[in-house]
Protein backbone atom coordinates (compact mmCIF):
# COMPACT_ATOMS: atom_id res chain seq x y z
CA UNK A 1 0.00 0.00 0.00
CA UNK A 2 2.61 2.44 1.21
CA UNK A 3 5.10 1.71 -1.58
CA UNK A 4 2.34 1.91 -4.14
CA UNK A 5 1.48 5.47 -3.09
CA UNK A 6 5.11 6.52 -3.25
CA UNK A 7 5.53 5.06 -6.69
CA UNK A 8 2.51 6.98 -7.95
CA UNK A 9 3.41 10.28 -6.33
CA UNK A 10 4.99 12.01 -9.34
CA UNK A 11 2.11 10.98 -11.55
CA UNK A 12 -0.41 12.18 -9.02
CA UNK A 13 1.40 15.49 -8.63
CA UNK A 14 1.36 15.89 -12.39
CA UNK A 15 -2.36 15.23 -12.41
CA UNK A 16 -2.96 17.71 -9.65
CA UNK A 17 -0.87 20.31 -11.47
CA UNK A 18 -2.88 19.77 -14.63
CA UNK A 19 -6.10 20.10 -12.66
CA UNK A 20 -4.77 23.27 -11.04
CA UNK A 21 -3.99 24.77 -14.43
CA UNK A 22 -7.28 23.68 -15.90
CA UNK A 23 -9.12 25.36 -13.06
CA UNK A 24 -7.07 28.53 -12.76
CA UNK A 25 -5.65 29.06 -16.24
CA UNK A 26 -7.99 31.83 -17.40
CA UNK A 27 -8.11 33.51 -14.00
CA UNK A 28 -4.33 33.77 -13.88
CA UNK A 29 -3.95 34.68 -17.54
CA UNK A 30 -6.37 37.60 -17.09
CA UNK A 31 -4.38 38.79 -14.09
CA UNK A 32 -1.02 38.52 -15.81
CA UNK A 33 -0.92 41.93 -17.57
CA UNK A 34 -1.99 43.73 -14.39
CA UNK A 35 0.64 41.80 -12.44
CA UNK A 36 3.38 42.84 -14.83
CA UNK A 37 2.31 46.48 -14.96
CA UNK A 38 1.84 46.83 -11.21
CA UNK A 39 5.26 45.35 -10.56
CA UNK A 40 7.01 47.33 -13.27
CA UNK A 41 5.44 50.73 -12.60
CA UNK A 42 4.46 50.65 -8.93
CA UNK A 43 6.29 48.07 -6.90
CA UNK A 44 9.67 48.51 -8.56
CA UNK A 45 9.67 52.32 -8.05
CA UNK A 46 8.47 51.92 -4.47
CA UNK A 47 11.24 49.46 -3.63
CA UNK A 48 13.80 51.36 -5.67
CA UNK A 49 12.96 54.41 -3.57
CA UNK A 50 14.31 52.63 -0.50
CA UNK A 51 17.34 51.36 -2.38
CA UNK A 52 18.17 54.69 -4.02
CA UNK A 53 18.05 56.47 -0.67
CA UNK A 54 21.36 54.71 0.13
CA UNK A 55 22.98 55.50 -3.20
CA UNK A 56 24.39 58.43 -5.05
CA UNK A 57 22.56 58.40 -8.37
CA UNK A 58 24.56 59.33 -11.43
CA UNK A 59 23.09 58.62 -14.85
CA UNK A 60 26.47 58.86 -16.55
CA UNK A 61 29.01 57.25 -14.21
CA UNK A 62 26.68 54.81 -12.49
CA UNK A 63 25.35 54.61 -8.95
CA UNK A 64 27.57 54.31 -5.89
CA UNK A 65 26.66 53.20 -2.38
CA UNK A 66 26.92 55.98 0.21
CA UNK A 67 25.25 54.49 3.28
CA UNK A 68 23.26 56.96 5.35
CA UNK A 69 24.88 60.04 3.78
CA UNK A 70 21.71 61.03 1.92
CA UNK A 71 19.72 60.97 5.15
CA UNK A 72 22.39 63.05 6.88
CA UNK A 73 22.27 65.63 4.10
CA UNK A 74 18.49 65.71 4.25
CA UNK A 75 18.30 66.10 8.03
CA UNK A 76 21.00 68.75 8.18
CA UNK A 77 19.47 70.84 5.44
CA UNK A 78 17.83 73.91 6.98
CA UNK A 79 15.42 74.01 4.05
CA UNK A 80 14.05 70.60 5.03
CA UNK A 81 12.85 71.93 8.38
CA UNK A 82 11.41 75.04 6.74
CA UNK A 83 9.64 72.72 4.32
CA UNK A 84 8.19 70.59 7.13
CA UNK A 85 6.96 73.73 8.88
CA UNK A 86 5.45 75.09 5.66
CA UNK A 87 3.74 71.79 4.92
CA UNK A 88 2.16 71.65 8.37
CA UNK A 89 1.10 75.28 7.97
CA UNK A 90 -0.35 74.49 4.55
CA UNK A 91 -2.28 71.49 5.91
CA UNK A 92 -3.55 73.62 8.77
CA UNK A 93 -4.71 76.40 6.44
CA UNK A 94 -6.43 73.91 4.17
CA UNK A 95 -8.35 72.63 7.19
CA UNK A 96 -9.26 76.07 8.49
CA UNK A 97 -10.16 77.58 5.14
CA UNK A 98 -11.07 74.62 2.99
CA UNK A 99 -12.51 71.82 5.07
CA UNK A 100 -15.75 73.25 6.48
CA UNK A 101 -16.90 75.15 3.37
CA UNK A 102 -18.15 72.09 1.43
CA UNK A 103 -20.08 70.84 4.47
CA UNK A 104 -21.87 74.15 5.01
CA UNK A 105 -22.69 74.51 1.33
CA UNK A 106 -23.86 70.91 1.03
CA UNK A 107 -26.35 71.43 3.85
CA UNK A 108 -27.44 74.79 2.43
CA UNK A 109 -27.87 73.46 -1.10
CA UNK A 110 -29.83 70.46 0.16
CA UNK A 111 -32.35 72.97 1.55
CA UNK A 112 -32.94 74.64 -1.81
CA UNK A 113 -36.33 73.71 -3.23
CA UNK A 114 -35.67 75.01 -6.74
CA UNK A 115 -32.61 75.55 -8.92
CA UNK A 116 -30.68 72.98 -6.90
CA UNK A 117 -29.25 71.48 -10.08
CA UNK A 118 -27.95 74.81 -11.37
CA UNK A 119 -26.22 75.72 -8.11
CA UNK A 120 -24.69 72.26 -7.98
CA UNK A 121 -23.30 72.60 -11.50
CA UNK A 122 -21.99 76.09 -10.75
CA UNK A 123 -20.19 74.83 -7.65
CA UNK A 124 -18.59 72.02 -9.62
CA UNK A 125 -17.59 74.20 -12.57
CA UNK A 126 -14.10 75.21 -11.31
CA UNK A 127 -13.21 71.50 -11.19
CA UNK A 128 -13.75 71.36 -14.94
CA UNK A 129 -11.34 74.17 -15.81
CA UNK A 130 -7.80 72.92 -16.44
CA UNK A 131 -5.55 73.92 -13.54
CA UNK A 132 -3.03 75.65 -15.79
CA UNK A 133 -5.75 78.06 -16.86
CA UNK A 134 -6.48 78.75 -13.21
CA UNK A 135 -2.83 79.48 -12.54
CA UNK A 136 -2.84 82.09 -15.27
CA UNK A 137 -6.13 83.50 -14.08
CA UNK A 138 -5.27 83.75 -10.41
CA UNK A 139 -1.89 85.27 -11.08
CA UNK A 140 -3.79 88.12 -12.63
CA UNK A 141 -6.36 88.19 -9.80
CA UNK A 142 -3.63 88.45 -7.18
CA UNK A 143 -1.65 90.99 -9.16
CA UNK A 144 -0.92 94.24 -7.28
CA UNK A 145 -3.08 95.94 -9.92
CA UNK A 146 -5.54 93.07 -10.32
CA UNK A 147 -9.28 93.07 -9.62
CA UNK A 148 -9.08 91.99 -5.96
CA UNK A 149 -6.79 94.88 -5.14
CA UNK A 150 -9.09 97.02 -7.26
CA UNK A 151 -11.89 96.24 -4.82
CA UNK A 152 -9.70 96.65 -1.74
CA UNK A 153 -8.34 100.03 -2.72
CA UNK A 154 -11.41 101.26 -4.58
CA UNK A 155 -14.21 100.28 -2.20
CA UNK A 156 -12.48 100.17 1.15
CA UNK A 157 -9.77 102.68 0.43
CA UNK A 158 -7.04 100.65 2.14
CA UNK A 159 -3.54 99.84 0.97
CA UNK A 160 -3.18 97.22 -1.79
CA UNK A 161 -2.11 93.77 -0.59
CA UNK A 162 0.80 91.97 -2.25
CA UNK A 163 -0.94 88.58 -2.23
CA UNK A 164 1.87 86.74 -3.96
CA UNK A 165 5.05 88.46 -2.82
CA UNK A 166 4.22 89.15 0.84
CA UNK A 167 5.50 86.13 2.80
CA UNK A 168 2.60 86.40 5.25
CA UNK A 169 0.06 86.24 2.45
CA UNK A 170 1.54 83.95 -0.19
CA UNK A 171 0.52 80.59 1.36
CA UNK A 172 -2.91 81.90 2.35
CA UNK A 173 -3.48 83.13 -1.19
CA UNK A 174 -2.64 79.71 -2.60
CA UNK A 175 -4.96 77.95 -0.17
CA UNK A 176 -7.82 80.30 -1.03
CA UNK A 177 -7.26 79.59 -4.73
CA UNK A 178 -7.23 75.83 -4.17
CA UNK A 179 -10.24 75.87 -1.89
CA UNK A 180 -12.17 77.80 -4.49
CA UNK A 181 -11.24 75.32 -7.15
CA UNK A 182 -11.73 72.09 -5.27
CA UNK A 183 -14.62 72.59 -2.90
CA UNK A 184 -17.19 71.43 -5.48
CA UNK A 185 -16.18 67.78 -5.55
CA UNK A 186 -16.20 67.38 -1.76
CA UNK A 187 -19.48 69.29 -1.68
CA UNK A 188 -21.09 66.78 -4.07
CA UNK A 189 -20.05 63.87 -1.88
CA UNK A 190 -21.48 65.52 1.24
CA UNK A 191 -24.61 66.57 -0.63
CA UNK A 192 -25.36 62.99 -1.65
CA UNK A 193 -25.00 61.91 1.98
CA UNK A 194 -27.14 64.76 3.32
CA UNK A 195 -29.88 64.09 0.78
CA UNK A 196 -29.98 60.40 1.68
CA UNK A 197 -30.95 61.13 5.30
CA UNK A 198 -34.59 60.06 5.74
CA UNK A 199 -36.87 63.10 5.80
CA UNK A 200 -39.14 61.74 8.51
CA UNK A 201 -36.33 61.95 11.06
CA UNK A 202 -36.54 65.71 10.75
CA UNK A 203 -40.32 65.50 10.94
CA UNK A 204 -40.10 63.53 14.16
CA UNK A 205 -37.53 65.92 15.61
CA UNK A 206 -39.65 68.92 14.73
CA UNK A 207 -42.72 67.41 16.40
CA UNK A 208 -40.56 66.85 19.47
CA UNK A 209 -39.78 70.56 19.45
CA UNK A 210 -36.20 70.57 18.11
CA UNK A 211 -35.17 73.87 16.53
CA UNK A 212 -33.38 74.16 13.21
CA UNK A 213 -29.90 74.26 14.72
CA UNK A 214 -30.66 71.25 16.92
CA UNK A 215 -31.93 69.32 13.92
CA UNK A 216 -28.68 69.98 12.07
CA UNK A 217 -26.57 69.21 15.11
CA UNK A 218 -28.31 66.04 16.25
CA UNK A 219 -29.49 64.55 12.95
CA UNK A 220 -27.58 65.90 9.93
CA UNK A 221 -24.07 66.03 11.35
CA UNK A 222 -24.14 62.64 13.12
CA UNK A 223 -25.49 61.06 9.92
CA UNK A 224 -22.47 62.18 7.91
CA UNK A 225 -19.95 61.68 10.72
CA UNK A 226 -18.21 58.72 9.11
CA UNK A 227 -17.87 60.59 5.83
CA UNK A 228 -16.50 63.64 7.66
CA UNK A 229 -13.75 61.57 9.23
CA UNK A 230 -12.87 59.87 5.99
CA UNK A 231 -12.70 63.06 3.94
CA UNK A 232 -10.68 64.70 6.71
CA UNK A 233 -8.04 61.98 6.51
CA UNK A 234 -8.08 62.01 2.71
CA UNK A 235 -7.60 65.78 2.78
CA UNK A 236 -4.69 65.48 5.22
CA UNK A 237 -3.04 62.84 3.04
CA UNK A 238 -3.64 64.93 -0.06
CA UNK A 239 -2.45 68.27 1.32
CA UNK A 240 0.62 66.77 2.96
CA UNK A 241 1.79 65.91 -0.56
CA UNK A 242 0.81 69.22 -2.15
CA UNK A 243 3.38 70.95 -4.32
CA UNK A 244 1.92 71.66 -7.75
CA UNK A 245 0.27 75.01 -7.11
CA UNK A 246 3.23 76.14 -4.99
CA UNK A 247 5.55 75.21 -7.83
CA UNK A 248 3.42 76.70 -10.59
CA UNK A 249 2.47 79.95 -8.91
CA UNK A 250 5.56 80.89 -6.91
CA UNK A 251 8.21 78.19 -7.31
CA UNK A 252 8.46 77.90 -3.53
CA UNK A 253 9.17 81.58 -3.00
CA UNK A 254 9.06 84.30 -1.79
CA UNK A 255 11.97 83.50 0.49
CA UNK A 256 10.92 79.82 0.74
CA UNK A 257 7.57 80.79 2.26
CA UNK A 258 5.69 78.31 0.07
CA UNK A 259 8.36 75.61 -0.11
CA UNK A 260 6.47 72.48 0.90
CA UNK A 261 8.09 69.16 1.66
CA UNK A 262 7.02 67.53 -1.61
CA UNK A 263 8.27 70.56 -3.51
CA UNK A 264 11.63 70.19 -1.78
CA UNK A 265 11.81 66.59 -3.01
CA UNK A 266 11.07 67.73 -6.55
CA UNK A 267 13.64 70.52 -6.31
CA UNK A 268 16.35 68.23 -4.99
CA UNK A 269 15.76 65.88 -7.87
CA UNK A 270 15.22 68.16 -10.83
CA UNK A 271 17.03 71.38 -9.91
CA UNK A 272 20.05 69.88 -8.17
CA UNK A 273 20.01 66.46 -9.89
CA UNK A 274 20.47 64.95 -6.43
CA UNK A 275 18.16 61.96 -6.80
CA UNK A 276 19.60 60.11 -3.80
CA UNK A 277 18.70 62.79 -1.27
CA UNK A 278 15.31 63.20 -2.94
CA UNK A 279 14.69 59.46 -2.52
CA UNK A 280 15.74 59.65 1.13
CA UNK A 281 13.32 62.54 1.72
CA UNK A 282 10.63 60.41 0.08
CA UNK A 283 11.32 57.50 2.43
CA UNK A 284 11.12 59.79 5.48
CA UNK A 285 7.80 61.10 4.21
CA UNK A 286 6.56 57.58 3.62
CA UNK A 287 7.22 56.64 7.24
CA UNK A 288 5.10 59.54 8.49
CA UNK A 289 2.29 59.21 5.96
CA UNK A 290 2.06 55.45 6.37
CA UNK A 291 0.59 56.14 9.78
CA UNK A 292 -2.14 58.37 8.30
CA UNK A 293 -2.90 55.76 5.65
CA UNK A 294 -3.48 53.10 8.30
CA UNK A 295 -5.95 55.37 10.09
CA UNK A 296 -7.73 55.95 6.79
CA UNK A 297 -7.92 52.21 6.22
CA UNK A 298 -9.52 51.70 9.60
CA UNK A 299 -12.09 54.44 8.94
CA UNK A 300 -12.82 53.10 5.50
CA UNK A 301 -13.45 49.64 6.92
CA UNK A 302 -16.11 51.12 9.18
CA UNK A 303 -17.61 53.25 6.45
CA UNK A 304 -17.59 50.49 3.84
CA UNK A 305 -20.51 51.85 1.85
CA UNK A 306 -18.73 55.07 0.94
CA UNK A 307 -16.57 53.53 -1.70
CA UNK B 1 -45.93 56.31 0.98
CA UNK B 2 -44.92 59.49 -0.76
CA UNK B 3 -41.64 60.90 0.60
CA UNK B 4 -42.19 63.94 2.77
CA UNK B 5 -41.79 67.17 0.89
CA UNK B 6 -39.36 68.80 3.29
CA UNK B 7 -35.70 69.07 4.17
CA UNK B 8 -34.28 70.07 7.50
CA UNK B 9 -36.83 72.90 7.34
CA UNK B 10 -40.53 72.22 6.91
CA UNK B 11 -42.96 74.50 5.15
CA UNK B 12 -44.26 75.38 8.61
CA UNK B 13 -40.81 76.66 9.65
CA UNK B 14 -40.66 78.98 6.68
CA UNK B 15 -43.69 80.85 7.97
CA UNK B 16 -41.74 81.94 11.08
CA UNK B 17 -40.06 85.26 10.60
CA UNK B 18 -36.51 84.64 11.99
CA UNK B 19 -36.20 81.40 10.08
CA UNK B 20 -37.47 83.01 6.89
CA UNK B 21 -34.87 85.76 7.22
CA UNK B 22 -32.15 83.18 7.83
CA UNK B 23 -33.31 81.20 4.81
CA UNK B 24 -33.24 84.29 2.61
CA UNK B 25 -29.70 85.10 3.73
CA UNK B 26 -28.70 81.52 2.96
CA UNK B 27 -30.15 81.75 -0.54
CA UNK B 28 -28.33 85.04 -1.08
CA UNK B 29 -25.06 83.44 0.02
CA UNK B 30 -25.64 80.63 -2.45
CA UNK B 31 -26.30 83.13 -5.21
CA UNK B 32 -23.07 84.97 -4.36
CA UNK B 33 -21.23 81.64 -4.32
CA UNK B 34 -22.57 80.70 -7.75
CA UNK B 35 -21.55 84.10 -9.10
CA UNK B 36 -18.06 83.80 -7.64
CA UNK B 37 -17.76 80.49 -9.48
CA UNK B 38 -18.90 82.01 -12.77
CA UNK B 39 -17.08 85.34 -12.43
CA UNK B 40 -13.53 84.07 -13.10
CA UNK B 41 -14.71 82.14 -16.14
CA UNK B 42 -16.44 85.17 -17.61
CA UNK B 43 -13.49 87.41 -16.71
CA UNK B 44 -11.16 85.17 -18.68
CA UNK B 45 -13.47 85.32 -21.67
CA UNK B 46 -13.97 89.10 -21.54
CA UNK B 47 -10.31 89.87 -20.89
CA UNK B 48 -9.57 87.89 -24.01
CA UNK B 49 -11.74 90.34 -25.93
CA UNK B 50 -10.31 93.60 -24.56
CA UNK B 51 -7.44 95.68 -25.85
CA UNK B 52 -4.20 95.10 -24.00
CA UNK B 53 -4.30 98.62 -22.56
CA UNK B 54 -7.71 97.98 -21.09
CA UNK B 55 -6.71 94.66 -19.46
CA UNK B 56 -3.83 96.43 -17.76
CA UNK B 57 -5.86 99.44 -16.64
CA UNK B 58 -6.56 99.85 -12.94
CA UNK B 59 -9.11 99.36 -11.47
CA UNK B 60 -10.14 96.62 -13.94
CA UNK B 61 -13.48 96.70 -15.70
CA UNK B 62 -15.61 93.60 -16.14
CA UNK B 63 -16.99 94.13 -19.65
CA UNK B 64 -14.78 95.20 -22.54
CA UNK B 65 -15.48 98.65 -23.95
CA UNK B 66 -14.57 97.48 -27.46
CA UNK B 67 -14.84 93.89 -28.60
CA UNK B 68 -11.67 92.57 -30.22
CA UNK B 69 -12.39 89.16 -31.63
CA UNK B 70 -9.12 89.11 -33.56
CA UNK B 71 -7.31 88.43 -30.24
CA UNK B 72 -8.44 84.84 -30.63
CA UNK B 73 -6.95 84.78 -34.08
CA UNK B 74 -3.63 86.04 -32.77
CA UNK B 75 -3.72 83.53 -29.92
CA UNK B 76 -4.43 80.72 -32.35
CA UNK B 77 -1.38 81.71 -34.36
CA UNK B 78 0.82 82.16 -31.28
CA UNK B 79 1.01 78.48 -30.37
CA UNK B 80 0.13 75.36 -32.26
CA UNK B 81 -2.94 74.38 -30.24
CA UNK B 82 -4.12 71.53 -32.52
CA UNK B 83 -0.80 69.72 -32.20
CA UNK B 84 -0.81 69.92 -28.40
CA UNK B 85 -4.45 68.95 -28.33
CA UNK B 86 -3.63 65.90 -30.43
CA UNK B 87 -0.93 64.90 -27.91
CA UNK B 88 -3.38 65.25 -25.03
CA UNK B 89 -5.91 63.12 -26.86
CA UNK B 90 -3.22 60.51 -27.60
CA UNK B 91 -2.47 60.28 -23.90
CA UNK B 92 -6.15 60.16 -22.99
CA UNK B 93 -7.00 57.50 -25.58
CA UNK B 94 -4.05 55.27 -24.76
CA UNK B 95 -4.66 55.54 -21.03
CA UNK B 96 -8.30 54.61 -21.50
CA UNK B 97 -7.50 51.57 -23.67
CA UNK B 98 -4.88 50.27 -21.25
CA UNK B 99 -7.21 50.81 -18.30
CA UNK B 100 -10.03 48.92 -19.99
CA UNK B 101 -7.83 46.03 -21.11
CA UNK B 102 -5.48 45.58 -18.16
CA UNK B 103 -7.68 46.57 -15.23
CA UNK B 104 -10.87 45.26 -16.85
CA UNK B 105 -9.36 41.80 -17.29
CA UNK B 106 -7.80 41.78 -13.82
CA UNK B 107 -10.91 42.93 -11.98
CA UNK B 108 -13.10 40.51 -13.91
CA UNK B 109 -10.74 37.70 -12.99
CA UNK B 110 -10.65 38.73 -9.32
CA UNK B 111 -14.40 39.03 -9.19
CA UNK B 112 -15.68 36.11 -11.27
CA UNK B 113 -12.95 33.59 -12.11
CA UNK B 114 -11.04 31.01 -10.10
CA UNK B 115 -7.93 32.64 -8.69
CA UNK B 116 -5.72 30.78 -6.23
CA UNK B 117 -5.01 32.74 -3.02
CA UNK B 118 -7.47 35.41 -4.08
CA UNK B 119 -7.11 37.46 -0.89
CA UNK B 120 -3.33 37.62 -1.16
CA UNK B 121 -3.52 38.61 -4.82
CA UNK B 122 -6.07 41.30 -4.04
CA UNK B 123 -3.87 42.56 -1.23
CA UNK B 124 -0.92 42.75 -3.62
CA UNK B 125 -2.85 45.24 -5.74
CA UNK B 126 -4.58 47.18 -2.97
CA UNK B 127 -1.46 47.72 -0.86
CA UNK B 128 -0.31 50.28 -3.41
CA UNK B 129 -3.23 52.52 -2.46
CA UNK B 130 -1.68 53.16 0.93
CA UNK B 131 1.66 54.34 -0.36
CA UNK B 132 1.46 58.07 -1.11
CA UNK B 133 2.54 58.72 -4.73
CA UNK B 134 4.73 61.70 -3.87
CA UNK B 135 7.02 59.50 -1.81
CA UNK B 136 8.07 57.53 -4.89
CA UNK B 137 7.79 60.23 -7.55
CA UNK B 138 11.59 60.40 -7.94
CA UNK B 139 12.29 56.64 -8.17
CA UNK B 140 9.33 56.47 -10.54
CA UNK B 141 11.03 59.00 -12.80
CA UNK B 142 14.37 57.20 -12.61
CA UNK B 143 12.60 53.91 -13.26
CA UNK B 144 10.98 55.24 -16.44
CA UNK B 145 14.37 56.51 -17.50
CA UNK B 146 15.92 53.08 -16.87
CA UNK B 147 13.18 51.47 -18.93
CA UNK B 148 14.02 53.81 -21.80
CA UNK B 149 10.56 55.34 -21.92
CA UNK B 150 11.62 58.99 -21.80
CA UNK B 151 9.90 61.20 -24.37
CA UNK B 152 7.46 58.50 -25.42
CA UNK B 153 3.73 58.19 -25.00
CA UNK B 154 4.21 54.69 -23.60
CA UNK B 155 5.54 56.34 -20.43
CA UNK B 156 1.93 57.45 -19.82
CA UNK B 157 0.00 54.58 -21.34
CA UNK B 158 1.64 51.67 -19.53
CA UNK B 159 1.64 53.13 -15.98
CA UNK B 160 -2.05 54.02 -16.50
CA UNK B 161 -2.73 50.31 -15.94
CA UNK B 162 -1.19 50.51 -12.47
CA UNK B 163 -4.09 52.18 -10.73
CA UNK B 164 -5.42 50.34 -7.68
CA UNK B 165 -8.25 52.80 -7.15
CA UNK B 166 -9.71 52.10 -10.61
CA UNK B 167 -9.21 48.39 -10.03
CA UNK B 168 -11.21 48.68 -6.83
CA UNK B 169 -14.06 50.52 -8.57
CA UNK B 170 -14.15 47.97 -11.38
CA UNK B 171 -14.08 45.00 -9.06
CA UNK B 172 -16.91 46.43 -6.96
CA UNK B 173 -18.88 46.90 -10.16
CA UNK B 174 -18.30 43.35 -11.38
CA UNK B 175 -19.15 41.99 -7.93
CA UNK B 176 -22.67 43.29 -8.40
CA UNK B 177 -23.25 41.42 -11.65
CA UNK B 178 -24.86 38.06 -10.92
CA UNK B 179 -22.98 34.82 -11.43
CA UNK B 180 -25.99 33.32 -13.21
CA UNK B 181 -25.32 35.31 -16.37
CA UNK B 182 -21.83 33.87 -16.68
CA UNK B 183 -22.97 30.39 -15.72
CA UNK B 184 -25.57 30.50 -18.47
CA UNK B 185 -22.89 31.62 -20.92
CA UNK B 186 -20.61 28.79 -19.83
CA UNK B 187 -23.36 26.22 -20.31
CA UNK B 188 -23.86 27.59 -23.81
CA UNK B 189 -20.18 26.89 -24.39
CA UNK B 190 -18.63 30.34 -24.03
CA UNK B 191 -15.02 30.47 -22.88
CA UNK B 192 -13.98 32.81 -20.06
CA UNK B 193 -12.50 35.14 -22.63
CA UNK B 194 -15.76 35.26 -24.51
CA UNK B 195 -17.80 35.91 -21.36
CA UNK B 196 -15.53 38.86 -20.68
CA UNK B 197 -15.67 40.39 -24.15
CA UNK B 198 -19.30 39.69 -24.97
CA UNK B 199 -20.98 39.93 -21.57
CA UNK B 200 -18.88 41.69 -18.93
CA UNK B 201 -17.57 44.52 -21.13
CA UNK B 202 -20.93 45.62 -22.57
CA UNK B 203 -22.46 45.50 -19.09
CA UNK B 204 -19.76 47.69 -17.62
CA UNK B 205 -20.11 50.68 -19.94
CA UNK B 206 -21.35 52.91 -17.07
CA UNK B 207 -18.30 52.25 -14.88
CA UNK B 208 -15.92 52.66 -17.79
CA UNK B 209 -17.49 55.99 -18.67
CA UNK B 210 -16.94 57.09 -15.09
CA UNK B 211 -13.31 56.07 -15.38
CA UNK B 212 -13.16 57.88 -18.71
CA UNK B 213 -14.20 61.10 -16.96
CA UNK B 214 -11.46 60.68 -14.36
CA UNK B 215 -8.86 59.83 -16.99
CA UNK B 216 -9.94 62.72 -19.18
CA UNK B 217 -9.66 65.22 -16.36
CA UNK B 218 -6.25 63.94 -15.32
CA UNK B 219 -4.83 63.94 -18.84
CA UNK B 220 -6.33 67.37 -19.51
CA UNK B 221 -4.98 68.77 -16.22
CA UNK B 222 -1.63 67.16 -15.68
CA UNK B 223 1.16 69.54 -16.65
CA UNK B 224 4.07 68.83 -14.33
CA UNK B 225 4.71 65.14 -14.91
CA UNK B 226 4.57 65.44 -18.73
CA UNK B 227 7.00 68.35 -18.54
CA UNK B 228 9.51 65.97 -16.92
CA UNK B 229 8.95 63.01 -19.22
CA UNK B 230 8.49 64.74 -22.57
CA UNK B 231 11.23 66.78 -24.15
CA UNK B 232 9.88 68.45 -27.26
CA UNK B 233 6.90 70.19 -28.75
CA UNK B 234 5.75 67.23 -30.76
CA UNK B 235 5.12 65.36 -27.49
CA UNK B 236 3.93 68.01 -25.00
CA UNK B 237 0.27 67.72 -24.02
CA UNK B 238 -1.84 70.85 -23.98
CA UNK B 239 -1.53 71.60 -20.25
CA UNK B 240 2.27 71.45 -20.29
CA UNK B 241 2.47 73.56 -23.42
CA UNK B 242 0.16 76.21 -21.96
CA UNK B 243 2.20 76.31 -18.77
CA UNK B 244 5.51 76.58 -20.57
CA UNK B 245 4.59 78.90 -23.43
CA UNK B 246 1.66 80.93 -22.15
CA UNK B 247 1.62 81.15 -18.35
CA UNK B 248 5.39 81.56 -18.07
CA UNK B 249 5.82 83.52 -21.28
CA UNK B 250 7.39 86.93 -21.02
CA UNK B 251 6.38 89.59 -23.46
CA UNK B 252 3.07 87.95 -24.36
CA UNK B 253 0.30 90.57 -24.19
CA UNK B 254 -2.20 89.86 -21.42
CA UNK B 255 -5.24 90.00 -23.66
CA UNK B 256 -3.78 87.43 -26.06
CA UNK B 257 -2.87 85.29 -23.07
CA UNK B 258 -6.45 85.38 -21.84
CA UNK B 259 -7.73 84.60 -25.32
CA UNK B 260 -5.59 81.45 -25.40
CA UNK B 261 -6.69 80.47 -21.90
CA UNK B 262 -10.32 80.87 -22.98
CA UNK B 263 -9.79 78.59 -25.94
CA UNK B 264 -8.28 75.94 -23.65
CA UNK B 265 -10.96 76.36 -21.02
CA UNK B 266 -14.08 76.27 -23.17
CA UNK B 267 -14.02 72.73 -24.65
CA UNK B 268 -14.11 70.90 -21.29
CA UNK B 269 -16.79 73.28 -19.99
CA UNK B 270 -18.95 72.69 -23.06
CA UNK B 271 -18.48 68.92 -22.80
CA UNK B 272 -19.34 69.09 -19.12
CA UNK B 273 -22.50 71.13 -19.65
CA UNK B 274 -23.73 68.80 -22.38
CA UNK B 275 -23.11 65.57 -20.47
CA UNK B 276 -23.67 67.19 -17.07
CA UNK B 277 -26.38 64.73 -16.00
CA UNK B 278 -24.30 61.64 -16.80
CA UNK B 279 -21.12 63.08 -15.38
CA UNK B 280 -22.76 63.95 -12.07
CA UNK B 281 -24.20 60.44 -11.89
CA UNK B 282 -20.82 58.98 -12.83
CA UNK B 283 -19.06 60.97 -10.13
CA UNK B 284 -21.52 59.59 -7.64
CA UNK B 285 -20.83 56.08 -8.91
CA UNK B 286 -17.13 56.73 -8.45
CA UNK B 287 -17.72 57.67 -4.84
CA UNK B 288 -14.86 59.15 -2.89
CA UNK B 289 -11.81 59.96 -4.94
CA UNK B 290 -8.75 60.71 -2.87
Amino acid sequence: METHAVANAPLERKGRLAAFWRKHFWGLLFLLPAFIIFILFLWVPIIKGFVYSFYHIDFVKGNSFVGFDNYKVALHDGDAWTAVKNTVYYMFLCLVIGFWIPIVFAIAISELRRFQGIVRVAAYLPNIIPVVVLYGLWRWFYDPVGPINGVITGWFGSEPVAFMTDTNWSMISLVIMESWQQFGSAMLIYLAAVLSIPRDWYEAAEIDGAGVWNRIRHITLPSIKGLLGLLLILQLIGTSQGYQSQLAMLDGGPNNATLTYALLIVKYAFNQQNYGVAAALGVLMFLVLGLLAIIQYRLQGKEGDVR
Amino acid sequence: MKPLDRGILSSFDLKKKPILIGYTIMVLVLVVMSCSMLYPILTTLFNGLKTNVEVNSFPPRFLPSEWHFDNFNKGWNFIDLPEFLRNTLYIFGGNLVITVVVLGLASFSLSKLNVPKRRAVYFFFMMTLFIPPTTYIIPNFVNLKDLGLMNSFAAFWLPAGANAFFLLLLKNFFDEIHYEIFEAARIDGASDYRSFVQIALPLSVPIFSTLAIFIFSSSWNDWFWPSLIMHNDSHYPLATAIYKYVINARGLALNIRFAILTMVMLPPIVVFLIFQKYIMRGLHLGGVKG
